[in-house]
C-alpha cells in the first residue's frame, strides 16, 4: 500500500521534471515530436525500474556504514558511502549498456524504437537523481522499485505531454527571442502549475 | 584511435586505482570532521529545545555545554530502559535515527530521552518526534519541565515546508507559542497540545496553540506528530512521575 | 635494426608563443558568458541546479561547486586526452567527474554541514550536469590543458550567472529577501503597507518562468533565433 502510494506520488506530485527539474536536458531536447518523446519516455521507465532497486541493493549491502556485516564481523564497520556517486553512475552506465545489448539481441523491433535513446539515458539526471533520492528517503526495496517505476512514468507523461504541445506550437506566433527554449520553459512552468492540482492525493 | 584490449584494461585499472585512492584518502582524512559535524548538528537541535544557542558561535562550546548538562537514555514503548540494540551493540541515544525509527511499528522503535540537568536536578526532559508535514517530513525536539506536563520549549525542523507559510515553524516567535502549554488535563489524561486553525486567536486554553495562517496542512501534521509521539512516550512519562511521588 | 638509424629527423616547427591571454583565449572565456551561454543558447545543464535556486546562498555554493568540477575535469581530461582509449572515453570522463563531485560533497559535509543538508542529493547530480560532460566531449578532448582550463572557467561562470540571476529574482519575489536580508519588510514599513511575497516563486514553477524570461531577454538582445 505504501509502495503504491509512493508510486502515485512520484508520478503526479513529486514529478521528476516539474518538481525537481530532473532530466531537463533530454526533456527539452527530445520533446519536439510525440513519437520520439514516447520512445525516450518508455526507455526512461524501463531503465529506472531496473536501476533504482539495483542501486538500492548495492547501497544496503555494500556501501552503507555497516552494510557489509553479512560478509563477516571484520567488515561490519566498513563505510564506503564516499564511493556512492561513482558506483551509482557506473551501475547506471553499465546497466544501460547491458539493456541495450539484450534488447538488440532479442527484440530488434524494440531496439529500433528504444535503442537510440538508451545511450542518452546514462547521463540523464532523472536516473541518477532517483537513485540518490531513494537513498535520502530510506526506502525499502519494494518502495524503491515502486519509486523507480513511478518516477519513470512521471517523466514519460511529462515529456509526451510537452511534445504534444510543442507540435501544436508550430502554428502559433511566438516572439522571435522566445522561440524554442524560452517558450518551452514557460510552458513547462504552466504544466507544472497544472500538476500542482494533484497535491493532497494519497491512498 | 584504436588501442589494444590490454591497453584499455591497464588504463582502466590504473585510473580506478588513482581515483579510488584519491577518494579513500579524502574520506579517511575528512571522516572525523564529518562525524563531528553530524554530532554537532544533533546536539544543537537537542539543546535548541531548552535554551537559546543561536549566538554561540564556537562549536566546541556547544559540545561542552551538551556534555556537561545533557544525559540521555533509550527507552521502549513500555518505558523500560534499553541498553543494547537488537544486534547487541550498546545504544547511544544521540545516534538513534528517528526518521528510520518512525517507519517501524510503534512497539519496535527505540525512543531516545534527553535530560537537561542543572545543579544535579533534571530541569527538562526532551523527546524527539518525527512526522509528515505538507510536502515532506517534519520533526521536533520538544522539552518538558520537570513536571513532565508543561512545555518548556520546542525546536522544529522540516525538509521542505513552504517558505513564509509552513516553514515559519522554525521561527523562534512561533516556537515560543508552545511554551507554557500543557499536555495533561486536570484528570491526568493525555490530551497533547493542539495547534488551532488560523492566526491571532484569543482565549486559547492551556492545550491550544495559536496557528499559522496559510499553513493548515503543516500544522495538522504537527498535531498528529506530537499526539502520536507523546502517546508513545506516555508509559515512560508515567513511570518517571510515579517514581517521583 | 637499421630502421633506427633511418628514422627521419623530426621537423621542429617553432610556433610563436601565444600570449597568456591572447584574443583567441579571451574569447574562450567570454563567449560562454554571453553569446554562447551553456544554458540559454546551448540548452545544457538545466537539470540539477535550478532546484537549488530558491535562495541565493545555496545557489552560490552550487555554482562554485559546478565551476570547480568543470574546471578541473576539463583540465584533467585535457592532460590525459591522448592516452584515453576512445572506446571507454565516456566512462572515463564519468569516473573523473564523479570523483571530483564526491570530493566536493565530502568537503561540504566536513566544513559546511548546513549547506550539505540543504543541497542534499543535488550536489551528486552535478555528475549528470550536461554542461560538464558536454565541455569534456566538445572541448577538453581536443584542446591543450591551458585552453581547456579557460574554457572550463568560461562555461562554469556562464552557467553560474544565469542560475544566480534566477535565484536573485526567486528569493526577492518569493521570500522578500536578498541573501537572507529582509527587503520587503523595511520597504513595506516605509510605505505603510504589507508587501505580499509570491508563493509561486518559491515553487519550481517560478524557476521555469524566470528562466524563460531571462532566455527571452538575452536572445532578443543578441538577436539569436531558434528554428
Amino acid at each position: 500500500m505504501e509502495a503504491l502510494n509512493i508510486a502515485i506520488k512520484s508520478i503526479f506530485i513529486d514529478n521528476m521534471v516539474f518538481a525537481y527539474f530532473l532530466g531537463m536536458c533530454s526533456f527539452l531536447a527530445v520533446s519536439k515530436k510525440v513519437k520520439t518523446a514516447l520512445g525516450l519516455g518508455a526507455a526512461v521507465i524501463f531503465v529506472l525500474t531496473i536501476t533504482v532497486p539495483l542501486n538500492w541493493v548495492i547501497q544496503e549491502k555494500v556501501l552503507k556504514e555497516g552494510a557489509m556485516a553479512w560478509m563477516g564481523a571484520d567488515f561490519a564497520s566498513v563505510d564506503l558511502t564516499f564511493l556512492q556517486f561513482i558506483i551509482f553512475i557506473a551501475v547506471i552506465a553499465a546497466m544501460v549498456q547491458l539493456v541495450e545489448m539484450v534488447i538488440e539481441k532479442f527484440s530488434p523491433a524494440l531496439y529500433g524504437s528504444l535503442g537510440i535513446f538508451l545511450p542518452l539515458i546514462a547521463v540523464n539526471c532523472a536516473i541518477l537523481g532517483s537513485s540518490l533520492f531513494m537513498v535520502q528517503r530510506d526506502y525499502t526495496v519494494v518502495e524503491a522499485t515502486a519509486f523507480g517505476f513511478g518516477s519513470g512514468t512521471g517523466f514519460f507523461m511529462a515529456i509526451v505531454a510537452l511534445a504534444a504541445i510543442r507540435e501544436r506550437l508550430k502554428y502559433s506566433n511566438v516572439p522571435d527571442g522566445l522561440k524554442g527554449l524560452g517558450i518551452t520553459m514557460i510552458i513547462t512552468g504552466l504544466m507544472g502549475l497544472a500538476f500542482k492540482s494533484f497535491i493532497g492525493i494519497a491512498l | 584511435m584504436q588501442r589494444s584490449n590490454s591497453y584499455i584494461i591497464i588504463f582502466a585499472i590504473t585510473l580506478t586505482v588513482i581515483l579510488g585512492g584519491a577518494l579513500s584518502l579524502t574520506s579517511v582524512v575528512l571522516k572525523p570532521l564529518q562525524d563531528k559535524q553530524v554530532e554537532l548538528d544533533t546536539k544543537k537541535k537537542i539543546l535548541g529545545a531548552v535554551m537559546d544557542i543561536s549566538n554561540i558561535e564556537d562549536p566546541n562550546e556547544i559540545l561542552r555545554i551538551y556534555n556537561e548538562k545533557v544525559k540521555s537514555l533509550v527507552v521502549d514503548l513500555e518505558g523500560n530502559e534499553l541498553t543494547t540494540d537488537p544486534k547487541g551493540n550498546p545504544y547511544v541515544a544521540e545516534n538513534v535515527n528517528i526518521q528510520k525509527n518512525s517507519k517501524m511499528d510503534a512497539k519496535d522503535r527505540a525512543y531516545p530521552v534527553f535530560m537537561f540537568i542543572e545543579n544535579g536536578q533534571v530541569e527538562a526532559y526532551i523527546f524527539p518526534t518525527f512526522g509528515a508535514g505538507l510536502w515532506d517530513w517534519i520533526s521536533s525536539y520538544v522539552a518538558f519541565g520537570e513536571d513532565l506536563n508543561t512545555i518548556k520549549g520546542i525546536a522544529f525542523d522540516h525538509k521542505s515546508e513552504t517558505p513564509g507559510l509552513g516553514a515559519r515553524l522554525t521561527e523562534p516567535a512561533v516556537q515560543a507559542r508552545f511554551v507554557g502549554k500543557k499536555i495533561y488535563d486536570q484528570n491526568d489524561n493525555l490530551v497533547s497540545v493542539y495547534v488551532v486553525k488560523g492566526e491571532g486567536n484569543t482565549g486559547l486554553t492551556d492545550y491550544e496553540v495559536d496557528g499559522l495562517s496559510g499553513a493548515t496542512m503543516t500544522t495538522k501534521g504537527v498535531n498528529v506528530m506530537l499526539q502520536h509521539y507523546l502517546e508513545c512516550y506516555s508509559a515512560y512519562i508515567e513511570k518517571v512521575k510515579s517514581q517521583k511521588s | 635494426m637499421s630502421t633506427d638509424v633511418a628514422e627521419a629527423p623530426i621537423e621542429v616547427v617553432k610556433e610563436p608563443a601565444e600570449a597568456l591571454l591572447s584574443k583567441r583565449r579571451k574569447r574562450i572565456v567570454a563567449d560562454p558568458l554571453n553569446e554562447d551561454n551553456p544554458i540559454t543558447v546551448q540548452v545544457l545543464g538545466i537539470c540539477s541546479a535550478l532546484a537549488v535556486t530558491v535562495q541565493i546562498k545555496p545557489t552560490i555554493i552550487m555554482s562554485l561547486a559546478v565551476v570547480f568540477v568543470i574546471v578541473f575535469s576539463n583540465l584533467i581530461v585535457s592532460l590525459i586526452r591522448n592516452s584515453i582509449p576512445a572506446r571507454i572515453r565516456i566512462i572515463v570522463q564519468l569516473a573523473i567527474i564523479a570523483t571530483l563531485v564526491t570530493l566536493v560533497s565530502e568537503f561540504l559535509k566536513a566544513y559546511s554541514y548546513d549547506m550539505y543538508k540543504i543541497l542534499g542529493a543535488y550536489v551528486g547530480l552535478i555528475i549528470t550536469n550536461c554542461i560538464v560532460m558536454g565541455r569534456l566531449e566538445a572541448f577538453a578532448m581536443a584542446n591543450k590543458p591551458y585552453d581547456s582550463l579557460l574554457d572550463g572557467f568560461g562555461s562554469g561562470f556562464g552557467y553560474a550567472w544565469i542560475i544566480l540571476a534566477v535565484a536573485f529574482f526567486r528569493e526577492l519575489f518569493g521570500s522578500g529577501s536578498i541573501l537572507n536580508v529582509e527587503i520587503y519588510e523595511p520597504i513595506g514599513n516605509m510605505l505603510g503597507v504589507t508587501l505580499q511575497t509570491n508563493g509561486l516563486m518559491v515553487d519550481s514553477i517560478g524557476a521555469f518562468m524566470i528562466l524563460g524570461i531571462i532566455i527571452w531577454i538575452q536572445r532578443t538582445k543578441n538577436g539569436y533565433v531558434e528554428h
